[in-house]
């Protein structure tokens, strides 16, 4: 790994993470006020979060093993806001909501 | 209030003093970088480091400790068992801690011999304290162990909570002992004490923080119990998934096999799944009870918590935790910037939300708010984010051109000290200390006045 790449391939990992924050925060405010502005928004930095696995994959130099763990994170990132979303709002259900 | 929440009070005092002295430390140890002699063959580096980073545990350990105490009695509704001898071990803890800062303060450390470990300075990295002390210390868990599970068999009913937070308490016991070894073989002692202090900080403790903002959402937002212990098992279940075999990503430079490179590196980088979780049931939360709290302090705390959490642990973390990153990363300023926000995030703040609960329930007030907690707020996360900037742009200088470029000598080093992105970096982390510190003026004074001032504040609540 050179120095250049070093710095490029960290920044672009914790931008990766960041996106992935990005798309949780902004879907679940989205969600919470209805409002699709935000969910959309949070849809772009799932984006983000795509086109810097991408990067890291064909620009870094890491090793094949991380790349596959990136690109499985990124498939995961793209289950964990709506999911815990939708297991979350079953929680808060009361049991005669449920029935 | 019962006895056991008196004594938290106790501990909450002791702790948001040690608080102080980290901090104070902390502002200490950034000026030596910019002035290296300063106090030279006085109070060298290596001692205000020591203060810095041991005040920190301990402060949080007091936190931890005086939350478990004020919430504990609530939980059963019954008098902790055994409180009498609780209230005896924290002045023996207070008075530990007391002699051994002043041994530190004036005898600092001794010959590589038997009575420098047991009176004066383990030298162990976090656990300094010697030994006598640290028995000291052992006793006091111990005792505290006992008074939660007594407590409970007392009760005779046990919460989904409190299953977690006792078998949370062995493994927080057990692993202390770990201070104790004093292996002559470098790479097999820095070995286990990784198991102390990554075991502690990202297991451990992940657990216990875990069960004090469980009974801290049924406090603050009335979140339903049934929730709250769902959601800690399952954050549970993965913050311990990923973080036990994550600590091979401290396994560098130390003599240890290669495999625990990977390992490490594996399992760290699914550490920000159960982080990005978190994120989502923190708005969820505050979205399901309409931003509607009691106590608006507390509540931003925890979701400062949240977000401190993810960004501190996720993305700093994330950046440089993969092996090819982390041979060049580790042990510089950018692990430190990591460590700070991380520590800031997933433990400093939830003991924060805890202080300001027990602060509205001592003021007797039913609803907490006001301005001067927005300046502590304000401050203190600013003042901390200026930091970790800092001390990011100071580390990825080092990793480029000491160890990239310059290959990690001795000239390399010294290069790397001067350079002028470590030195700017290190000039910030020290004006954005000056900040973090007004910061925690700000919070005492908040947190000694807020009661006095809560008239107001409950008529501003009410009316917004």
């Amino acid at each position: 790994m050179t120095p250049y790449a070093l710095i490029y391939t960290a920044v672009l990992l914790g931008l990766f993470v960041l996106a992935g924050g990005g798309y949780g925060g902004f879907y679940s405010v989205g969600r919470l006020w209805s409002n699709t502005v935000l969910i959309r928004a949070g849809v772009a930095c799932y984006l983000v979060a795509i086109l810097l696995a991408l990067a890291i994959c064909l620009f870094t130099p890491l090793a094949a093993l991380w790349k596959v763990v990136i690109v499985l994170s990124v498939l995961i990132y793209a289950a964990i806001p709506p999911v815990t979303w939708r297991y979350l709002a079953k929680l808060h259900r009361t049991p005669e909501e449920s029935k | 209030m019962y006895r056991s929440q008196k004594l938290a009070v106790r501990y909450f005092v002791a702790a948001v003093t040690l608080f102080g002295v980290m901090t104070i430390a902390g502002l200490l140890s950034a000026l030596y970088y910019l002035h290296p002699s300063l106090l030279f063959n006085v109070f060298n580096f290596n001692m205000a480091k020591i203060f810095h980073i041991d005040t920190l545990i301990i402060w949080l350990l007091m936190g931890f400790m005086g939350a478990v105490y004020w919430f504990l009695p609530q939980e059963l509704g019954r008098e902790v068992e055994g409180i009498w001898l609780a209230e005896i071990l924290f002045y023996v803890f207070c008075a530990v801690v007391a002699v051994v800062s002043v041994v530190f303060i004036f005898v600092q450390y001794g010959s590589s011999n038997e009575f420098s470990l047991w009176f004066i300075n383990q030298g162990r990295k976090y656990v300094e304290a010697p030994r006598w002390a640290a028995i000291g210390i052992v006793i006091v868990v111990l005792t505290f162990v006992y008074n939660v599970v007594a407590t409970c068999f007392k009760a005779r009913r046990m919460t989904g909570i409190l299953w977690v937070l006792v078998l949370d308490l062995i493994p927080l016991t057990l692993l202390y002992l770990d201070a104790f070894p004093a292996l002559t073989n470098m790479s097999k002692d820095l070995y286990w004490w990784w198991w102390l202090v990554h075991m502690w900080v990202e297991g451990t403790w992940e657990v216990l923080i875990g069960c004090i903002m469980a009974w801290a959402l049924m406090d603050v937002m009335g979140t339903s119990r049934r929730i709250v212990e769902t959601w800690l098992y399952i954050e549970v279940m993965l913050v311990l998934g990923a973080g036990i075999l994550g600590i091979g990503h401290h396994y560098f430079w130390i003599g240890t096999p290669q495999y625990w490179l990977s390992i490490g590196g594996f399992f760290s980088a699914l550490e920000p799944l159960p982080l990005l979780g978190m994120v989502v049931h923190a708005i969820y939360d505050a979205g399901a009870h309409h931003m509607k709290t009691n106590n608006r302090p507390a509540f931003y705390w925890i979701l400062a918590e949240a977000f401190g959490n993810f960004i501190g642990a996720g993305v700093f973390g994330f950046m440089m935790t993969l092996p090819q990153i982390n041979l060049f990363s580790h042990g510089t300023q950018w692990t430190v910037s990591h460590g700070h926000f991380a520590f800031w995030g997933a433990y400093a703040c939830g003991v924060i939300a805890v202080l300001y609960l027990a602060k509205q329930k001592i003021s007797g007030v039913e609803f907490l708010d006001g301005r001067a907690w927005k300046w502590g707020f304000g401050l203190l996360n600013f003042g901390m984010i200026g930091m970790v900037g800092g001390l990011l742009i100071a580390g990825i200088a080092q990793a480029f051109y000491e160890r990239a470029i310059g290959g990690s000598t001795m000239m390399a080093y010294m290069a790397g000290q001067e350079n002028p992105w470590f030195v700017s970096g290190m000039y910030a982390r020290m004006g954005f200390g000056l900040i973090f510190a007004a910061g925690y003026i700000v919070l005492v004074y908040d947190l000694l006045s807020s009661g006095k001032r809560a008239p107001k504040a409950v008529v501003k609540s009410q009316t917004t």
